[in-house]
């Protein structure tokens, strides 16, 4: 009996400036597949089903289970994370893209550093040594741990920067997982401590009134973050700050 | 890459006047306008007092400019300005909310056509007097009461939305509960305002007065 087969569609482009070519793969199914053992078959044999003879198709991914985030792709369309896209549950032919929202690297690569740039532009971290050691911070409330908990679990896959209208080449919006970060390190109390800084820096362009609300963000989150809460939560911590400073005079 | 992007407050502050703008003063006035032409219901007399209120305000000019003109002006230029920001995807991520940002755009737009046209006829062209026999004029006008019935379903629309937008940007309405309460409640007001519109067209339309039962 035949081999049962299916069809993988994938969007190559061996740079930037280099013209898109769409190349079709047939693979042979086995139970249980997903999206990188495909592109592991094609590296094993990367001939494409008109019996060219082409190259491995580029491609991030590190974890495997859905933990580091390199692996986001448009798979049919959807931003998500490729080591979690099975075979069966997908509709043939499988279609995989580059993320469009950053810029291409290779094939399935795009350069996501603008999500570590802006972390950093907005002070997403907690320090804890200066140049002695400045001891052990507050306790944490269990009440703000279990808030903070599932922020935690951003993976800055970036899906949720992909389906936004407002992050584009035109404006330099940060994106929902930034802004859910800054919530998580305001909610921190050590964090806490730097909390202005990062509220002033989520009102510089790009920042969090470029957000309109679309509430895309909260439906492509692989870690099921509630983005949209973090939204207008930091929405609020921002506006009360603003006031607050300019009352002051600041 | 932001990296032309001059590093100041002042976008900041313009993106929250305009959100703030759309709610007050124009969302209210588009409330309390509904309100008064609703007087249209009652009876020409009713409509024409109430009317003749609002065209004989002091400082007429100037009230309108600072309340109306000029709000209405910022909000939908800026507005146009967002938009163009932004980079609609309904087609490729159909989910309602986006489905709701790209209509906020375009009942934005819509509004803004009709309020331009609805001033240079009524306001304007009248020379700011307006009665009901006027208005009842302009309704017999088939076309008129399309534009109309267009103009007011798109401007509630867009007030209805916009407010549900606004509680979560401005911070009221944070957890995924509370947004559902406001879109509800944004709903509620979107069509209310809605019939409200299409009952007082119609009334003028008709010469109808559904309201009129306590006139002798
Ligand atoms: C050309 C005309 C207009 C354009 C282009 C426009 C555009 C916009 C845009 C882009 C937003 C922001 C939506 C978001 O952030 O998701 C908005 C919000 C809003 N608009 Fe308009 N608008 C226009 C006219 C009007 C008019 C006539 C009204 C009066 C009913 C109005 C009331 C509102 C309200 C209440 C909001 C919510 C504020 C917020 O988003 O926080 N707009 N509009
Ligand atoms: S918030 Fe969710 S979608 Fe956005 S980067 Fe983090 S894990 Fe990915
Ligand atoms: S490989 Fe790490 S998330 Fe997919």
């Amino acid at each position: 009996m035949a081999d049962k087969t299916f069809i993988v569609r994938i969007k190559r482009q061996q740079r930037p400036d280099e013209s898109v070519r769409w190349e079709e793969y047939e693979l042979r199914y086995r139970p249980h597949m997903n999206v990188i053992i495909c592109l592991r078959d094609i590296a094993e044999k990367p001939f494409t089903r008109s019996g060219v003879e082409s190259t491995p198709v580029s491609y991030d991914a590190n974890c495997l289970e859905e933990v580091c985030g390199a692996c986001a792709m448009l798979i049919n369309g959807t931003a998500r994370q490729a080591c979690t896209a099975l075979v069966d549950d997908l509709e043939k032919p499988i279609r995989l893209e580059p993320l469009t929202k950053f810029p291409l690297v290779r094939d399935l690569v795009v350069d996501r550093s603008k999500m570590f740039e802006d972390l950093k532009r907005t002070h997403c971290w907690i320090p804890i040594d200066g140049t002695y050691d400045i001891g052990e911070g507050p306790r944490m409330a269990p009440s703000v741990q279990e808030k903070g908990y599932p922020l935690s679990r951003c993976i800055t896959c970036g899906n949720c920067l992909e389906v936004c209208p407002k992050v584009n080449q035109r404006d330099p919006f940060v994106g929902a997982a930034i802004v859910s970060q800054v919530r998580l390190f305001n909610m921190h109390p050590t964090g806490a401590m730097h909390s202005a800084e990062r509220l002033e820096a989520l009102m510089l362009p790009g920042g969090i009134a470029d957000c309109d609300n679309a509430q895309n963000c909260v439906k492509a989150c692989p870690k099921g973050i509630p983005l949209t809460e973090s939204l207008a939560a930091v929405n609020g911590q921002v506006l009360v700050h603003a006031v607050k400073s300019w009352l002051r005079g600041e | 890459m932001p990296a032309a992007a001059p590093e100041s407050k002042t976008g900041y502050i313009l993106d929250k006047l305009q959100s703030l703008s759309g709610v007050v003063p124009i969302g209210a006035y588009l409330v309390d306008h509904l309100w008064s032409n609703s007087y249209a219901l009652v009876s020409i007399e009713k409509y024409n007092q109430v009317s003749g209120e609002l065209q004989t305000v002091p400082w007429r000019i100037g009230v309108e400019a600072a309340v109306l003109w000029i709000p209405l002006l910022f909000h939908s230029l800026y507005g146009m300005y967002i938009w163009s920001r932004g980079k609609s995807n309904a087609l490729s991520h159909p989910w309602m909310s986006n489905w709701m940002y790209v209509l906020q755009r375009w009942t934005g737009l819509l509004a803004f056509v009709f309020i331009g046209w609805h001033l240079y006829t009524e306001r304007f062209g009248g020379h700011g007097v307006t009665r009901y026999a006027g208005v009842a004029q302009d309704m017999t006008n088939p076309w008129y009461v399309i534009a109309y019935l267009v103009g007011v379903t798109a401007c509630s629309f867009h007030l209805g939305n916009g407010l549900w937008n606004f509680a979560c940007k401005w911070g009221i309405a944070i957890t995924p509960k509370a947004q559902h309460a406001a879109a509800w409640f944004g709903a509620a007001v979107g069509v209310g305002c809605t019939l409200a519109g299409i009952v007082v067209v119609l009334g003028f339309h008709y010469a109808w007065f559904p309201l009129g039962g306590y006139v002798q």
